[in-house]
């Protein structure tokens, strides 16, 4: 019996342990195949594979039963999901519907999520703007949350280097608080936009309008082959899975990647229960597992842990890590594990018209859009509301189709369609503020159907968020009305957080152990021999896309692992 | 999900159905493909009449042709609320008996030229009783369902406003109409 528990031991002992397949844990795991290190990543959902499980991919619109649109009882069980934009009838089998894994909503929050290798990676927008100093310097100079741990500098090489494999299209815009990366050919703005563009330019000095920058590849082919990867062929569909791998995920690039080092095991049907914690030799020595289909009970062991299950799963997983050494889950002395739970604020929007540059179009798609970095306090605190806001801006060329009357008259009308209007948009991007009583926790009582205890969901908009929704629809209409468009409209869609899907925080970085759970390299402070490079560790949550940055860190603390490795 | 599948497979039966001429009416089935509409095959033969009244075969393919009525029953099925399909099927079963009332005519009896009069007629009223916003909405939902189905069919979007699945890595943000250029929605 000793025998046969030695045997499975080592059979199940790898170099490192990676949980979570998607955007942040498929990095980690490409990196440390890369360095030699035998990898297990565990997965709770089902195996997606590059082009073979892409079952709507090559579908033409007409073969869709319901043209896209989602039937109404799918969306009555599901009213969480059916509020994401993209949970459509082409992309709806990657992601969770709201019966499949309860949680507690005791305030309202949408969680969106995808449980399959790839994670949320397969059906992301893929906006990959840097964050800068702006962002990391300002719990410190505005006196929220805590001082991060880390600045821009030590990031920005890893920028570079992660922007390199991901394939990143942009333009060198020289704005501070946006830093340039290391940019494919970028994709161009429309009329509409580029005419915005040298208005806000002219008249707003320290406003920019620039092409958002996506995680699409535009060029460096050759280089790109060797992943396995094309060039981005605009279709757009990209939530179905690209079979070009024209756009970053998991599944076409790092997972990949991964595999072909020989290192990497993946297994999927695995949900982390919790991380094994030996109080003789004082660190983690592996995971618990249930498997998602038989509910059987498995240990994995490694000396190195990384928690890439998405931010609040990465949350669940560490509170749900009780051992004699830490009761209260793994490395959360202090308590504030689940606290400081932040997001990104997406309620605001404007729209109008712009009746000039008739003589021009659009031709062909594009897989990303206008961009405008945050303007509002900026270099120093000049609004009552703390931080600020970034804006998609976006300007299309309208077709007009009559559908009036019916039989040939409307035959006639509908198929001799002309060009309307520009219609030109924005929404807003805005920073939270990171405070105690936004958190997360385990329902003591309620467990799902693996035996997990149910996350308790407590987040909620503050009067800083509204004050900055208002500000965002009172100067971005100022802008529209400046550029002489018409009919214009803003509008607060009073959305529930959550929805904006870059929730952050629970596993804060920080330098000191009594106000944070992770040091500048992601460790546990004290567990040190697990990483966390999610959005869990967010300190606080800036105003640009957070992916890129969950990639950088994943690279970085693989590094500062097998370089500490004792 | 297993309702769906069959529904699908029925909703191909059923079109296959409609071609064939039925005598009796007094003991109607309802079209299972159908299940929360509860409809019967006279009802179907309506609706595809009047879908081929918004969209006649012109030199172009008309919308029965296309199948159109198909795709209205299937969206009115799965995509409508359940307030929503109450009149919409309000609308639909008592069609036939309300332009009897107002014009005299069955809808079914008429000929091409009275049939699209009579559409239109009803679409551009203002409803005053229950029965006329029924009818009303019923009319409304169905042109929108058959103008998307047509527009969206195979036959439009390959040959009338074609729809490429891959445009390829060109895109040009700047591009100069050509004055009498044809506009494809689609494109
Ligand atoms: C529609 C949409 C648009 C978006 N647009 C953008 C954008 O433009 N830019 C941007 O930066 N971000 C965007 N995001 C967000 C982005 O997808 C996420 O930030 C990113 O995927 C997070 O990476 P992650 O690795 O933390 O989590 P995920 O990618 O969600 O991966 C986590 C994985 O962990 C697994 N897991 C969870 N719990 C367990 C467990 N107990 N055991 C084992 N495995 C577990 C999950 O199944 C999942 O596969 C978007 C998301 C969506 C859905």
């Amino acid at each position: 019996m000793a025998n046969l528990n030695i045997k499975s031991k080592q059979e199940n002992t790898y170099g490192a342990i990676v949980i979570g397949s998607g955007m942040s844990g498929g990095f980690a795991a490409k990196e440390l195949c890369d360095k030699g290190v035998k990898t297990l990543v565990l997965e709770r959902g089902r195996s997606v594979i590059h082009n073979k499980d892409y079952p709507t991919t090559n579908m033409m619109p007409w073969e869709f039963e319901h043209r896209g649109q989602m039937p109404e009882d799918i969306q009555r069980e599901n009213p969480v999901v059916s509020r994401c934009y993209a949970f459509r009838e082409d992309a709806a089998h990657f992601f969770v519907k709201d019966q499949e894994h309860p949680y507690i909503q005791e305030k309202p929050f949408d969680w969106i999520r995808g449980y399959q290798t790839g994670g949320k990676s397969l059906l992301w927008a893929r906006q990959v703007q840097r964050w800068s100093d702006h962002d990391f310097e300002g719990p410190a100079r505005d006196g929220f949350a805590v001082d991060w741990p880390i600045r821009y500098k030590d990031l920005a090489p890893w920028y570079s280097y992660v922007e390199k494999f991901v394939g990143v299209a942009g333009f060198h815009d020289g704005i501070p608080q946006l830093p340039d990366g290391e940019f494919l050919p970028g994709i161009e703005l429309t009329a509409a936009e580029e005419y915005f563009k040298s208005v806000v330019e002219q008249k707003y000095p320290g406003r920019n309008v620039i092409s958002g920058r996506c995680a699409h590849i535009t060029g460096n082919a050759e280089y790109y082959a060797k992943q396995g990867r094309g060039i981005c062929q605009h279709r757009t569909i990209c939530q179905r899975g690209c079979p070009f791998g024209g756009y970053f995920s998991s599944n076409s690039a790092s997972l990949p990647w991964a595999q072909r080092t020989g290192n990497l095991t993946l297994k999927n049907h695995a949900v982390v229960h919790s991380i094994i914690y030996d109080d003789a030799q004082q660190k983690a020595t592996g995971v618990r597992v249930i498997d998602a289909n038989t509910k059987e009970v498995t240990e994995y062991f490694a000396p190195i842990i990384f928690v890439n299950a998405s931010a609040l799963n990465t949350n669940l997983i560490l509170l749900n890590s009780t051992s004699k050494r830490f009761p209260n889950g793994l490395g959360n002395d202090n308590g504030l594990m689940g606290k400081y739970v932040a997001f990104h604020n997406y309620r605001g929007g404007v729209s109008g018209e712009y009746d000039g540059l008739k003589e021009f179009t659009t031709e062909g798609k594009r897989p990303t859009s206008g961009y405008m970095p945050r303007f509002r306090n900026v270099d120093k605190q000049e609004t009552k509301f703390l931080r600020g806001y970034a804006a998609g801006i976006h300007g299309s060329r309208s077709k007009d189709v009559n559908y009036s009357g019916t039989g040939a008259d409307l035959v006639k009308n509908m198929m001799n369609p002309s060009y309307g209007p520009w219609r030109v948009g924005s929404h807003m991007m805005g920073e939270t503020i990171p405070k105690e009583s936004n958190y997360v926790a385990l329902d003591t009582d309620q467990k799902d159907e693996w035996g997990m205890p149910q996350l308790k969901v407590n987040v909620d908009y503050d009067q800083n968020d509204l004050d900055m929704i208002q500000d965002y629809r009172d100067q971005l209409s100022e802008m529209f009305d400046e550029a002489g468009f018409k009919n214009i409209r803003t509008w607060d869609d009073e959305r529930r957080p959550g929805l904006d899907i870059h929730e952050m925080g629970g596993v804060r970085m920080g330098h000191d152990p009594k106000t944070s759970l992770l040091n500048k390299h992601h460790q546990l402070h004290t567990c040190p021999n697990v990483y966390v490079t999610d959005g869990a560790c967010m300190t606080s949550t800036s105003t640009q896309n957070p992916s890129l940055t969950y990639m950088v860190f994943a690279a970085r603390a693989v590094d500062h692992a097998l370089k500490n490795q004792g | 999900m297993n309702r769906r599948l069959a529904l699908k497979q029925l909703a191909m039966a059923a079109g296959g159905l409609a071609l064939i001429p039925s005598c009796d009416f007094s003991e109607e089935k309802v079209l299972a493909a159908y299940d929360e509409l509860q409809i019967t095959e006279s009802q179907q033969q309506l609706l595809q009449k009047l879908v081929d009244t918004i969209i006649p075969k012109t030199d172009l393919k008309g919308a029965t042709e296309l199948g159109v009525h198909n795709f209205v029953l299937v969206m009115a099925n799965d995509c409508m609320s359940a307030e929503e399909q109450k009149q919409f099927l309000g609308g639909l079963k008592g069609f036939d008996d309300y332009t009897k009332k107002t014009s005299g005519t069955r809808f079914t009896k008429m000929d091409n030229v009275e049939a699209e009069k009579t559409v239109n007629a009803i679409l551009e009223d203002k409803p005053t009783s229950d029965d006329e916003m029924a009818t009303k909405y019923f009319l409304q939902t169905t042109k929108k369902y058959t103008i998307q189905g047509y527009l969206n069919s195979e036959y439009v979007m390959t040959e009338l406003m074609p729809f490429q699945l891959v445009p390829g890595p060109e895109f040009n943000g700047k591009k100069e109409i050509v004055p009498g250029e044809k506009v494809n929605i689609n494109g």
